[in-house]
């Protein structure tokens, strides 16, 4: 829990978790709060703001603000369900494959690379045209190429702590698996989960967009960030600065996400007063090597864990 | 400026351990010895591609489509469901399916369509290399483009050009891709009129005509990909900068410039090279929209059609393609990453390592 405290102490992840509350709550509640229906089609067409219509109206006359509210759900439980998919496979396989053995670890790397390797795109696609283009599918789909981010991260903090003193002296002292992940390995995992969800989470609604965009998964009428972008922006002619309000509110949510991300990996390493580069910076995310966005770097682990991974791999 | 020594020695790029160098052992033979990582490699690679035509073919076998279904519609009898199942094979058990279709895979047939009974392999071989030309071009524009803001970034740390370099990747990283695509259209096709905004030319009909067409979709997809290669070559440039050998040329009287290209880049180009390998599934990902964004009559074209009407096999054969030319390209990057850096050569991992 001190992280959650040190977390509280930065300023910019303050401000991260208030935009990302208000993204909640608009899933939440957003359809009820709604001005208007967000189906329904107003004569005026493509209007402007105004005291009606506040960010004014689409191709087909419906009102924006009331489609970007009640797209908020879906878009949201989308990414959530994806990450969730991938969480619920990667970490429990992750911190499995430290006890699996040679030849599972090797089969369990495998699959990962398999699934690293597969275009989220040309698989969301795969999927839809044999099992069904849905959102659960489509969202599963990205899920399962997601858990291998969360797979390496919790294998490699997994396995740097293993080979730690105090966890042999348990294990030699007697201490049985589940005690020795639940008491020294959990709360180490943890916060390196935590990050990589965030970073997960950011990818997953920008893929979710691109999925919109590309009409898998979500069926057109319904409102979502990354559809109404993707209509708006066959009316630039008309209306060049509409695609501004999806594309501000999907910016600062993937923003926040990847900020929050940033500032847990400071807060659990415990240098919550060190400052390392401005808001921008953190905003950008580091999702270094993998599609997704999850850093494979763990924070707060011994640095010689990427080598033990490696003699275990090669031997 | 104690913090910023503490980075630098917090973060250290490639640690050479005692143990991985005594493992090898001193009596192996040098060929052998540089044999093993591309042996390891090569096992590898089979695998992951076994493993991708068993998830290819499972979509398939959990499928629910079939092609009486979907070629006829309601008006399919049981009768019907069956000739056509026997037809195209689909009444087999799965195992031996399996190793026929993978058979004849890797002989170059991938099954017929269901709709038109064309061979996939025919559509795929049309749709091809639209997108291998316009990946290519991406790839070589996203690695100019990245390696030139990421040294000149590093360059100067915390100047204006490190601060612009940072907001526009910032701003990449949290746009959807075919935004900025759709945002170069509408900059270079619609208002400035420079480049043609959809369509295109063959590359062995007209060179020129084609670089006119396929610049555009090229530069759309290298975008995301020099964002990421910016940023990496950025923090371990800046990171190598800082170390002792690096400040010790500094000192001895070389310019920065001499020690930034004579000396930090070769050491701080591994884990770009990395990054380059995970842009290939980036890529060829995001050749979908831009081929939908561009028109182009690509191979995600193709999937996306076929998928629209639950053409399975076609859908299967494109799936299996685009993770062949994926792997096909993190197997060159690996190798280069094998012949750049004598450290890489103990990590076998087929995508690039974890570091």
């Amino acid at each position: 829990m001190t992280t959650a405290r040190n977390l509280l102490r930065i300023p910019v992840a303050r401000v991260a978790l208030a935009v990302l509350a208000v993204v909640l709550l608009l899933a939440v509640v957003g359809g009820m709060l709604a001005p208007y229906d967000p189906l329904k089609q107003y004569p005026q067409t493509l209007a402007g703001p105004s005291a009606h219509h506040w960010l004014g109206t689409d191709y087909v006359g419906r009102d924006v603000l009331s489609r970007l509210m009640a797209g908020t759900r879906l878009s949201v439980i989308g990414a959530l369900e994806a990450v969730a998919v991938g969480l619920a496979l990667g970490v429990p396989a992750g911190l499995a494959s430290v006890w699996m053995g040679r030849l599972g670890e090797w089969v369990s790397l495998r699959v990962t690379d398999t699934l690293m390797m597969l275009p989220f795109t040309v698989f969301a696609i795969a999927v839809a045209g044999t099992l069904g283009n849905g959102l659960h599918q489509a969202m599963i789909a990205v899920g399962v190429l997601t858990s291998p981010g969360f797979f390496r991260i919790t294998r490699a903090v997994a396995l740097g702590l293993r080979t730690t003193h105090y966890v042999e002296a348990a294990e030699l002292m007697g201490a049985s698996r589940w005690w020795t992940l639940r008491t020294h390995i959990w709360s180490k995992v943890l916060p390196n989960v935590a990050v990589a969800a965030a970073h997960a989470m950011g990818s997953a609604l920008l893929v979710v967009a691109s999925l919109a965009f590309l009409g898998l998964g979500i069926i057109p009428p319904t409102p979502t960030w990354g559809g109404m972008l993707s209509s708006d922006l066959g009316f630039l002619e008309q209306q060049a600065w509409a695609p501004i309000f999806p594309g501000l509110l999907l910016v600062f949510t993937v923003g926040s996400l990847n900020i929050l991300a940033d500032c847990i990996r400071e807060a659990a390493s415990g240098e919550a007063r060190r400052r390392r580069g401005g808001v921008l910076r953190r905003a950008a995310g580091r999702r270094d090597h993998t599609p997704i966005g999850i850093p494979v770097t763990p924070v707060g682990v011994v640095p010689t864990d990427e080598e033990e991974q490696r003699r275990v791999v090669a031997a | 400026m104690a913090s910023a020594t503490t980075g630098a020695t917090l973060t250290p790029q490639t640690a050479v351990p005692a143990a991985a160098s005594t493992r090898r052992g001193g009596a192996a033979p040098h060929l052998l010895a540089a044999l093993r990582p591309l042996g390891r490699l090569l096992l590898t690679t089979a695998t992951v591609l076994f493993l991708a035509s068993v998830i290819t073919f499972a979509l398939g076998a959990f499928s629910k489509s079939n092609p009486a279904a979907t070629v006829l519609g309601e008006t399919a009898t049981e009768q019907d469901i069956a000739t056509m199942n026997h037809q195209f094979g689909l009444d087999r058990p799965l195992v031996p399916r399996y190793f026929t279709w993978l058979g004849d895979a890797l002989h170059g047939d991938l099954g017929k369509s269901w709709f038109t009974t064309v061979p996939v392999s025919d559509s795929i071989k049309q749709a091809l290399p639209v997108d291998l030309s316009i990946a290519l071009l991406a790839l070589v524009l996203a690695i100019l483009l990245g390696t030139g803001a990421g040294v000149a970034a590093a360059l100067r740390a915390g100047g204006f050009v490190d601060r612009a370099v940072t907001v526009v990747c910032s701003v990449v990283a949290t746009l959807p891709p075919f935004v900025i695509g759709i945002a170069l259209i509408v900059l270079l096709a619609v208002k400035a009129r420079l480049l043609p905004a959809g369509g295109y030319v063959a590359l062995d009909v007209d060179p020129v005509q084609w670089l006119r067409f396929s610049i555009l979709p090229a530069l759309a997809l290298s975008i995301e990909v020099a964002a990421n290669i910016a940023r990496q070559l950025r923090t371990s440039l800046v990171g190598a900068l800082r170390e002792n050998y690096a400040i010790g040329a500094e000192m001895r009287g070389f310019s920065r410039r001499r020690v930034l290209f004579g000396h930090v880049l070769r050491n701080a180009i591994s884990p770009t090279l990395a990054v380059i390998g995970m842009a290939i599934p980036l890529i060829i990902g995001g050749a979908v929209m831009t081929e939908k964004l561009f028109n182009l009559p690509g191979i995600a074209q193709l999937a996306l059609q076929s998928a629209q009407r639950g053409d399975v096999p076609v859908v299967l054969g494109t799936l299996l393609v685009t993770a062949v030319i994926v792997l096909i390209g993190s197997l060159v990057v690996n190798a280069l990453q094998l012949m750049l850096n004598p450290a890489a050569r103990r990590a076998g991992t087929l995508t690039g390592g974890a570091r």
